[in-house]
Parts: C-alpha cells; sequence; structure tokens
C-alpha cells in the first residue's frame, strides 16, 4: 500500500468532512479510494433500508454488472451475511459452483470478480450498511488491507451523519433515508442525461459528478435541479 | 432481507378500503398506519412544489389543526420534510430542538395535545407528491419495527397520492382514458430497481414531460401490457424500447 495515498486518503476525507458535503458524492469518494488503496477491482457502500432491503448508495463502477451483484444480495451473499451478522464477511475465492451463496457466485464469477470482502459500517449497536470490496483475482485481501477498509467503513458511517446532534437517535435514521432518496434523484437524472446526450448510464454519471464538483455544488442539487428543470439542456439553466 | 411487510401492510390497507366500500385510497394508508404506528392520529397533505399545499385527509379534529395550522404558519415538520426529503421524527415536541427549530409551530401543536409528531415525506426522488403526518399524545420514539411500516406505508401512500392527482387533473393534463393505471395491485417500489428510476428519467426527454408524469406514463406502459415495471424499465434503459408522446407509437425502436 501507498502510505502517501493512504493519508492524502484521509487527509481529504476529513477536510470534506469539516465542511458542508454531498453524502452521496462523499460515498464515491470513498470507494473509489478503496479501490485506489486496497488493491480491489471495485468497492461499494450497501445500505440497510428499513424497509427490509439493502441499497446501493455509491460504487467505484456504475457498471450494470456490479450494481446487480448488490441487488441479488438482498436474497443471498457476503454482504447480506455482514448485515445481519454485524461481522466481516469474507468470500476468498469464488467460484461458480459455491455452495454457500449459488446465485451471488455465479453472477459474481460472471461479472468478473472472484474475491469478495463485506465490511460491516456500524454505528454503536447497529448495522447501517457495509462496505464491499471485490476483486478479479483469487484470494484474501491482505490483513493490513481490512484493517484499512474498515476504517473508510467507519467513516463512511459518520459521513452518512450529517448533522453535528448526535443526542437525538433519530437522527441517523432521517439522514439514511435523505441519503436513499438523493441517490434516486441522481439515478433519475442519469437517466435524463443519458437520454438527451445518447450515452451510457456510467458517462452520464461522471458528467453530473464532474459538473457539480466544478460548479462547487451539491451532487444531489445539480441532479434535482436538472431533472426539475422544463428543459432537456445541460447544466441546467439556474433556478429562478 | 425480502420479507413479507409491504404484502401484508398492502392487505391491511385493501380491507380498509373494502370495509369503507371503495377502492384503496390514501385515507385507508392513513388509517392504517395511525393504528400500525400507535399514533393518537394522522394526515396526508398534497405538495406544489417544495411545500405542502393542501390537506387531502385527516383521521381526527386534532390531525386536522395540526396540518392546517402548519399550512398556515408555513412552518413545521411537514415543510422540512418535503425540503430535505427525508423523515422528521419529533419524538418530544418539549425539548429544546422542536422549540428552536420551529418556534411558531411548536407551541401551537403541543396546545392541539401533540407531544410527538413524525412527518414522512411523499417522494421518489424528484418526484414530490405531498407528505404524511403523524402525532402521538405522549412523547416517545416510534419502535424500529413501527418506523420501518411508515416508510413502507409512505411508499403506498405516494402510489396512490400520485395516482389520484392524476385523475383530478383530469383530460386536461393527458388523462385521455387511454392511460389505464394499475388498480387494487400494491406498489411495486418494495423492491427498489435502479433502472426505473433511470428510465424515469429517460422517458422525461423521449416524451417532453415533467418527472412525476415521466413516472405515471412507465407505470401505464407496465399495467396496459401486463409487465413488471422493473422489466419495462430494464428495456427503456437497455433502449430496447421507446416510448412516444402519443401512446399508440409505443414499442421498439
Amino acid at each position: 500500500m501507498d502510505p502517501e495515498l493512504l493519508s492524502d486518503t484521509f487527509v481529504g476525507l476529513a477536510d470534506t468532512m469539516v465542511a458542508d458535503f454531498d453524502v452521496i458524492d462523499f460515498l464515491h469518494m470513498l470507494t473509489d479510494r478503496s479501490v485506489a488503496l486496497l488493491a480491489a477491482s471495485a468497492a461499494g457502500v450497501v445500505l440497510a433500508d428499513p424497509r427490509g432491503e439493502l441499497r446501493v448508495a455509491a460504487a467505484s463502477s456504475e457498471a450494470a454488472g456490479l450494481i446487480e451483484l448488490f441487488q441479488i444480495q438482498n436474497d443471498q451473499g457476503p454482504c447480506l451475511d455482514c448485515f445481519r451478522t454485524g461481522q466481516p464477511v469474507t468470500a476468498a475465492d469464488l467460484t461458480s459452483a459455491d455452495q454457500r451463496w449459488p446465485r451471488f457466485a455465479a453472477a459474481t464469477v460472471q461479472a468478473g470478480f472472484r474475491t469478495v470482502e463485506a465490511l460491516p459500517m456500524r454505528l454503536r449497536d447497529q448495522v447501517v450498511g457495509a462496505l464491499n470490496l471485490f476483486r478479479a483475482t483469487p484470494g484474501p485481501f491482505a490483513v493490513a488491507d481490512l484493517r484499512i477498509g474498515q476504517a473508510l467503513a467507519d467513516v463512511a458511517t459518520i459521513g452518512l451523519l450529517q448533522e453535528r446532534n448526535l443526542r437525538r437517535s433519530e437522527i441517523l435514521a432521517e439522514q439514511l433515508q435523505g441519503a436513499l432518496n438523493s441517490r434516486v434523484v441522481i439515478e433519475q437524472a442519469k437517466g435524463k442525461l443519458a437520454e438527451r446526450l445518447t450515452i451510457d448510464m456510467e458517462d452520464a454519471f461522471r458528467m453530473l459528478r464532474e459538473y457539480a464538483r466544478n460548479s462547487n455544488q451539491h451532487l444531489t442539487d445539480v441532479a434535482r435541479n436538472f431533472v426539475d428543470s422544463a428543459t432537456a439542456d445541460f447544466p441546467p439553466p439556474p433556478r429562478r | 432481507m425480502a420479507n413479507g411487510r409491504p404484502a401484508a401492510l398492502w392487505g391491511l390497507v385493501a380491507a380498509h378500503a373494502a370495509a369503507a366500500g371503495r377502492r384503496a385510497a390514501v385515507a385507508d394508508v392513513c388509517a392504517v398506519v395511525v393504528s400500525s404506528a400507535r399514533a393518537g392520529g394522522g394526515w396526508v397533505a398534497a405538495a406544489s412544489g417544495r411545500a405542502p399545499d393542501f390537506v387531502i385527509c385527516v383521521t381526527d379534529l386534532v390531525s386536522e389543526q395540526l396540518a392546517e395550522v402548519q399550512l398556515m404558519l408555513g412552518e413545521g415538520p411537514c415543510h422540512d420534510v418535503l425540503a430535505t426529503a427525508a423523515p422528521v421524527l419529533a419524538a418530544d415536541l418539549g425539548d429544546e430542538p422542536s422549540n428552536g427549530r420551529w418556534p411558531a409551530f411548536t407551541p401551537e401543536a403541543r396546545q392541539l395535545g401533540a407531544a410527538a409528531v413524525y412527518a414522512f415525506p411523499l417522494v421518489i426522488g424528484a418526484i414530490r407528491a405531498g407528505v404524511m403526518g403523524l402525532y402521538r399524545s405522549s412523547p416517545g420514539p416510534l419502535s424500529g419495527p413501527q418506523f420501518a411500516d411508515c416508510l413502507l406505508l409512505a411508499d403506498t401512500a405516494t402510489i396512490l397520492l400520485l395516482d389520484g392527482l392524476g385523475d383530478r387533473a383530469g383530460p386536461a393534463a393527458g388523462g385521455d382514458g387511454r392511460r389505464a393505471r394499475p388498480a387494487g395491485q400494491p406498489p411495486e417500489l418494495a423492491a427498489h430497481r435502479a433502472e426505473i428510476d433511470q428510465a424515469t428519467g429517460m422517458l422525461t426527454v423521449q416524451l417532453g414531460v415533467g418527472v412525476t408524469e415521466a413516472f405515471a406514463r412507465l407505470r401505464a406502459y407496465a399495467y396496459t401490457h401486463d409487465r413488471r415495471l422493473a422489466d419495462v424499465a430494464a428495456d427503456i434503459v437497455a433502449r430496447r424500447l421507446h416510448l412516444h408522446p402519443d401512446t399508440t407509437q409505443d414499442g421498439g425502436r
């Protein structure tokens, strides 16, 4: 692991968190950094919706195959086991014939991954989600990497709590729902932009994110203004 | 994590509607959520833009007054949930945060007999249908299962409210009679799929309509073709299916 990249990452995350920030954009940064730091091929943050569903909040790639892996995990997989037990779950060498999670294993291999690690996102005794790491090559992640990974998962949890007022236990539930709805707004905006420019969802997401960053706006606000806009022009005209 | 709770709750809503001799409506959701959350009462208000606009239903007099006083003051949990698209759980209106947050609403609400107010946005991403509120006469948080039921019933209320708005808007808003809609079916939102949101966004451009109308057209297409919403959405995202402003031309491109 590159120590400079590691310190850069935590300094960058801390810098973000002292100011007003967009949760989904923050979680995306975290998944990008997880890939860069932890010898992972892909990473994703999955949140537990109290409705009874695991939902993707951010992924290092918007590739359909990766997203599908998270959706399958509503039925089976390391992420679901991790959420249920609150413990890290390792699948060090999945083959399509894996007996523990047959559907998940087949889809994972199909998507080009062999190793999966699910790290719990916990606040006190509550498991709010998991950071998932995927790797194309078999074999477990290094212990040192997993410790960093768990630290990143903990930072993700804190990032969800945008308000400093932790006295109210309801805050986490409120913020979690807000983050999940932000994700929906962003998906709607991706769809609108992808259709407008005839590009794929991954490129649409990249454009939204870059525009938000360059114009110093929250990703969710950019997405919402674009979806609300009466025209399909991008960037959307400023709100009146 | 899949469970049968959404279907069970829909069963309660449908049974309540049947007992009243009508098709399931927002008022039935309101009654079920009050009972499930052990609340004193509840209300649903429709949104106009980013603020609650008019009261759709109430379960008792206190709820009616709580809903109306927020519209009058332009302040309260119902305004906040639409601004942030996240629930507001004010478990104790007597505490400092509540007073600081809603200086006008809080004393009014307490005088009406509310000690706790819980408000839920009726939203799907950028689609803002309205807000659902509950009150209790004694303070205290919702339990985990109660909160989960509230979220699921808020999803149901969102769909029914969107359908209802379409009905009221009538032919002028494009309700040309061919736009059949699901009736007596549980909303399909319990199993969330990103493709549904992406397809909704794509349809705003294909059809040249707002996001609320685009979502209505997506659901109407799935219903009239007897297909799952997620499957239709996946076809649109994969650009295997293209919808046209004139529904008779819908189909592959």
